[in-house]
């Protein structure tokens, strides 16, 4: 097993991920929430942080359905990508999205939720 | 300080090309020297801009055309930034002439990918994105432009139409373009009835992926006056930065670093937005031009559809856009890219333009960022009588 300080603030995010959740940091000095793959605050540029983990439940802001997909993802049939705010707390993040076909299946506004981390996909939504 | 002059520019056609990438570089580069006048011993260094070097088995590119110049002693730097290699690479040339380093360089940029097919080429610009939020997750880089085109309609109410404009408008420019890419006239019906890409993002609101190269010389005043050749002032300089990811943007409607790099520049020219005459911006998808137009200065925010509807960005509008065709039809070889956005002003300000030169055009503005805007870079130049 592993030494778990050896795990790396990525290994974090997608662990957290893998367990339906957001890694977040919030700046012990400004209160500022960011992704806890940014290392020094971005509003004070400070590096006390509480390290939290958020539901990983939010809602679309925006996306897209790839017609031409990317290596590594040819084997999908229809997917968007989609950038959502998380609830509460307004970070973003994005992720991989599948069995979306058109872009009424996806209204703005829409509520996902993170379902996981595959290593082929990356961080895989759902749509509630 | 010294002023910082272009002294000859000079360009491959952009396209699909036989030659290997050195020989493409090659070619830009002897036609900006002999466009400039001068020898190669007069170029005391040389920048390159190029991203993908290792698809054509060829990195650490800058000394090997500086061999292959025939100035091997001269000191050689390559830098990478995306689609934004070209105008970034050029400001780091600039700098250097500017603090006195150098009394006249190389700026060249050049691009092959044409040969990796559309697929690997798609995957090849995906690792330009954050990878770890964007391609890692499925985005291709028309998947992200899609995303932030969804996100400005939404916004602004805008639609797909307002989009096929500015893809109509820059194939016009493209037509008039020897060394386009794409010199083919569109109309909006075949924008719309063209295949989705990324949703709304269809085929013909994005660039072609393209071979090419392009080259400046860039000299101190003093050095340009003694040609006794025409030239072309630089008179503003700017550099900016977004978040690398889209969803690190408060709002997605915006290019932060193209904001920032334009107030960097107006303020070192002492001018404004309305003061230029025309400009050359970053049109990889036709929803970048809309809101870079904006970001420029050049229209409100939310107000560019409807002003390129009416045709206030066409050659003969009040703010000409991409007279070029832009990377839209003259083609996107993004390591060429930032510096054949500043041959067109070149040859707009020297009488080589032709049929789309800009009839009394004095002021002119670069624009060229890399991937969704993480790297931006904004200079102006002004024709010299």
């Amino acid at each position: 097993m592993k030494n778990p300080k050896s795990i790396s603030v990525r290994q974090k995010f997608i662990a957290s991920a893998k367990n339906s959740k957001i890694l977040t940091r919030k700046c012990k000095d400004c209160s500022t929430i960011m992704l806890a793959t940014i290392l020094y605050c971005e509003k004070c540029h400070g590096k006390n942080f509480n390290i939290i983990e958020y539901p990983g439940s939010g809602y679309v802001t925006t996306f897209t359905i790839h017609t031409v997909p990317p290596e590594g993802f040819e084997d999908v049939d229809s997917y968007a990508w989609v950038v959502f705010t998380l609830d509460d707390i307004l970070v973003r993040a994005s992720g991989f999205l599948p069995n979306i076909k058109k872009p009424s299946d996806l209204p703005i506004g829409s509520k996902v939720n993170v379902q996981g981390f595959d290593e082929k996909h990356g961080l895989v939504l759902k749509k509630l | 300080m010294e002023n910082v002059c272009i002294l000859g520019a000079g360009s491959t056609k952009y396209g699909r090309l036989n030659e290997d990438i050195i020989e493409i570089a090659l070619a830009a580069s002897v036609d900006a020297i002999e466009s400039a006048g001068i020898s190669p011993r007069d170029i005391q260094a040389g920048y390159l801009s190029n991203v993908f070097g290792v698809a054509d088995k060829q990195v650490h590119m800058a000394p090997v055309i500086m061999s292959n110049l025939g100035i091997s002693h001269v000191p050689g730097l390559t830098i990478e930034s995306a689609c934004g290699s070209g105008s970034v690479m050029f400001r780091e040339a600039f700098a250097n002439i500017r603090a006195g380093f150098y009394d006249c360089v190389l700026a060249l940029g050049v691009e092959k990918v044409t040969h990796t097919g559309t697929n690997q080429s798609t995957t090849l610009f995906s690792y330009c994105s954050d990878f770890f939020y964007e391609g890692g997750n499925g985005a291709s880089f028309p998947g992200l432009f899609a995303s932030i085109a969804r996100a400005y309609m939404t916004k602004y109410k805008a639609n797909e139409e307002d989009l096929a404009h500015v893809a109509v408008k820059n194939h016009e420019n493209g037509l008039l373009n020897p060394k386009a890419h794409v010199r083919k006239k569109i109309t909006v019906e075949d924008v719309l009835n063209s295949p989705v890409v990324a949703s709304p993002l269809k085929l013909y609101d994005c660039c072609p992926f393209s071979d090419g190269a392009s080259a400046v010389i860039l000299c101190n005043e003093n050095f340009a006056k003694k040609s006794g050749k025409p030239y072309v002032q630089v008179i503003g300089s700017g550099r900016g930065g977004s978040p690398a990811a889209v969803q690190g943007r408060n709002d997605i409607s915006t290019i932060p670093g193209t904001v920032i790099a334009a107030k960097q520049a107006y303020k070192m020219a002492g001018i404004s937005a309305h003061d230029v005459d025309f400009a050359e911006v970053h049109d990889c998808f036709t929803i970048a031009e809309i809101i870079d137009v904006e970001d420029l200065g050049f229209f409100p925010k939310g107000k560019a559809a409807r002003e390129i509807r009416d045709g206030a960005t066409s050659r003969k509008g009040k703010i000409p856009i991409n007279p070029s065709g832009g990377l839209k039809s003259k083609g996107h070889p993004i390591g060429a890219t930032g510096i054949g956005q500043i041959v067109e002003v070149f040859e707009q300000f020297s009488g080589q333009a032709g049929e789309r030169t800009i009839n009394d055009a004095e002021i002119a503005l670069t624009h060229n960022f890399g991937a969704t805007g993480a790297s931006a870079a904004v200079h102006i130049f002004k024709k010299v009588n």
